[in-house]
């Protein structure tokens, strides 16, 4: 649904760069690993949970 | 080698949440026994407790309390001891994306470390109020009270020369990581002097890019260790380091107390 607050792996706050992740790599037509390399989200247990999260909140919204 | 006889530590890379540094005189219990400290005798503060007053958002309570509890708060260890608590509170109403930013705290001390960490999407005509008691506990109860993040460390490797590299050879990559003791300093192609401690990122992780047409080994040096900290902004790294280690001199001056005659 929303994006996991930590890295299921290592614990870091990866939550906080969503926003931009989204904003440049799925909305805009940057390369994902670059955006990534960017933030400074180095490991790849912090990026698969970027990378493999899609946004279900718009989904759900109406089924209140 | 022996622990006793006083420890030297040479940082190779620190700021505020993360450092890689290099301890030498341990022995490899101690340093797993100061890692394991880190993560779960240092206490953070985490939200414990919610008193939900209304969420009509699309995630349901204990979800919004799972968010909250990983969100990392500020904890000045000086001022409070484990099981002492703080009062949270939240008030966001939609449409609108209610952020760590929007906790208000009873305690200035303690206040979320990031203020752009999204807790829950809100939209139109939804609100989210609530209450939440956070609590100083260790990682050993709960991951959310772990204030380092990926705290591990390695054998401290030295490179040796050994010649030139045999022409018709293998030709694979020769991968180190983390930190690497210099000891071909007359071979690398940056400058460099016999002893230097090196980021293996420096050089793409791949010792050929460092000692091109040269056969370098890599040694481990007894009773050196490199470390690799991060916080997930509770507190500094310094401050994580040195709890971990002050938690298991206790131990041990407890121990002895125990057994003594």
């Amino acid at each position: 649904m929303m994006v996991p607050v930590r890295c299921f792996t290592c614990g870091s706050v990866v939550s906080r760069h969503w926003g931009e992740f989204q904003e440049r790599a799925r909305e805009g037509d940057e390369d994902p690993s670059e955006v990534l390399d960017d933030l400074g989200v180095e490991r790849h247990c912090c990026r698969r949970m970027l990378v493999s999260h899609r946004d279900l909140v718009d989904v759900v919204a109406p089924y209140q | 080698m022996s622990a006793g006889d006083g420890f030297e530590v040479e940082f190779v890379d620190r700021s505020e949440r993360s450092a890689r540094f290099v301890v030498r005189g341990l022995t490899p219990a101690l340093a797993n026994g100061i890692r394991r400290a880190m993560i779960a005798d240092v206490p953070t503060f985490s939200v414990d407790h919610l008193r939900v007053v209304e969420n009509s958002s699309v995630m349901f309570d204990e979800m919004i309390g799972l968010r909250l509890g990983l969100v990392p708060l500020t904890t000045p260890l000086d001022d409070f001891e484990v099981g002492d608590t703080v009062t949270l509170a939240l008030d966001v109403s939609g449409p609108a994306t209610a952020t760590s930013g929007d906790i208000e705290t009873s305690d200035g001390m303690v206040r979320p470390a990031d203020d752009d960490v999204p807790i829950i999407e809100l939209k139109e005509n939804q609100r989210l109020e609530l209450e939440a008691e956070a609590v100083l506990e260790s990682g050993k109860g709960h991951a959310k009270q772990q204030g380092g993040v990926a705290v591990g460390y390695r054998h401290l490797q030295r490179t040796e020369l050994v010649g030139d590299a045999d022409e018709f050879g293998d030709d694979g990559p020769q991968i180190v990581r983390g930190v690497v003791e210099e000891g071909a300093a007359d071979a690398a192609v940056a400058d460099a002097t016999d002893g230097d401690l090196v980021l293996a990122d420096a050089f793409g992780n791949d010792l050929r890019e460092r000692y091109p047409d040269k056969e370098v080994r890599v040694e481990d040096v007894p009773g050196a260790f490199a470390f690799h900290v991060e916080s997930d902004g509770s507190f500094s790294v310094e401050e994580l380091v040195l709890r971990a280690a002050e938690s298991v001199g206790s131990r041990a001056v407890e121990l002895r107390d125990a057994v003594a005659v």
